[in-house]
C-alpha cells in the first residue's frame, strides 16, 4: 500500500536572513509559506478548529520573537515542529484535554496477549475510504480513537506516521531517545488499530 | 532469527516497527517467508497500514484565511 507523505520544503537561506533581520515582508511569507503545515499538525493533535487557529498565532508569535535563536543546527522545519509540539502540549495540559485519554498500557502489544494470535483468525478489514467519501460516523470513530492517546503517543504517531518525519527527526523534536519514539509508535499503532478494529470488519 | 524459525510474536515485532521496511531486503527474507505463509499476519499487518492510512487521509485542513492578520496583530507589527 503506497500513500504519500507530505513533503515540506526547507526556506530558503536568503528569506531567513530577512526574516532574522526583522524584515516584516520576508516573516510575512514565511508564515504564508508554513502556515498549513502548522495549522494542519496542530488540528490533528487537538482535533479542534479553535484551538488549532489558537496554537497557530501561538507558534509564530514563538516563532518572531526566537528566529534569531534559530541557529541552522536544525532543519528548520524540525525546529517549527518542536514549538508547534510545545504549543500543543502546553494547550492540552491547560484545558486538561488528556483526561479522556486512557493508560496506553493497559493495551495489550499483540505478542503480549498469547490468544491473539494462535486460537484466533484475524477478520479481514474492509478497504480504507478517502476522504470526501468517508462517513461521520468513521470520522467520529477516527477523532475519538485519537484522542483517547494520551498525547505524548498521539504527538508521536502523526508526526511519525501522519506527518512522515523520520524516527531520528522526530525524537528530535520531542527531546526523546529513537528508542522511547519507536515503542510510543508501536504503542500507538497497535491501539488505535484495536479501536477501530470492530468497525472496519463489521 | 537466522537460525530458528519464525514466529508471529517476532513477525507482530518487526512489522509493527518497519510497516515500511523494504521485506525483500536479505535481513527481512525469514519475516517475509512467514507473512507470506501465515494469513493472521498478512491481515494483522493490512490493517496496521490501513490505520496509518486513514489517519493520512482524515483530516486533510488548511489554515483560515486571515491567521496572517491575526498573527501580525499580536505581535503589534504591520505587514
Amino acid at each position: 500500500m503506497k500513500y504519500n507523505t507530505p513533503t515540506h520544503p526547507e526556506p530558503d537561506a536568503k528569506l531567513l536572513r530577512s526574516a532574522k533581520k526583522g524584515n516584516h515582508q520576508a516573516f510575512a511569507e514565511l508564515v504564508r509559506n508554513y502556515e498549513d503545515l502548522v495549522y494542519s499538525f496542530a488540528f490533528k493533535v487537538c482535533r479542534n478548529k479553535d484551538k488549532a487557529s489558537e496554537t497557530l498565532q501561538d507558534t509564530f508569535v514563538n516563532v518572531y520573537r526566537k528566529l534569531d535563536q534559530f541557529d541552522h543546527r536544525s532543519k528548520f522545519t524540525t525546529w517549527l515542529y518542536s514549538i508547534v509540539t510545545n504549543n500543543c502540549l502546553m494547550k492540552n495540559r491547560r484545558t486538561k484535554l488528556d483526561e479522556a485519554s486512557i493508560s496506553i498500557d493497559s493495551v495489550p502489544l499483540p505478542h503480549e496477549s498469547d490468544n491473539h494470535h494462535r486460537d484466533e483468525v484475524i477478520p479481514e478489514w474492509r478497504s480504507t475510504p478517502l476522504d470526501k467519501v468517508m462517513n461521520s460516523e468513521l470520522k467520529d470513530l477516527l477523532d475519538n480513537a485519537i484522542q483517547k492517546l494520551p498525547s505524548d503517543y498521539r504527538i508521536v504517531f502523526i508526526l511519525r506516521d501522519v506527518e512522515g518525519r523520520s524516527a531520528e527527526e522526530t525524537a528530535k523534536i520531542l527531546k526523546l531517545t529513537v528508542p522511547a519514539v519507536k515503542s510510543r509508535l508501536r504503542r500507538a499503532r497497535v491501539f488505535l488499530r484495536e479501536q477501530l478494529n470492530q468497525y472496519m470488519t463489521s | 532469527m537466522k537460525n530458528k524459525p519464525v514466529k508471529c510474536k517476532d513477525v507482530f515485532n518487526y512489522i509493527c516497527d518497519k510497516l515500511d521496511a523494504d521485506l525483500n531486503s536479505p535481513k527481512c527474507r525469514s519475516i517475509k517467508k512467514h507473512i507470506d505463509d501465515c494469513p493472521n499476519c498478512i491481515t494483522y499487518l493490512d490493517s496496521l497500514k490501513k490505520t496509518i492510512l486513514l489517519y493520512k487521509v482524515y483530516p486533510k485542513v488548511k489554515a483560515p484565511k486571515g491567521s496572517i492578520k491575526e498573527i501580525f496583530a499580536k505581535l503589534e507589527i504591520e505587514s
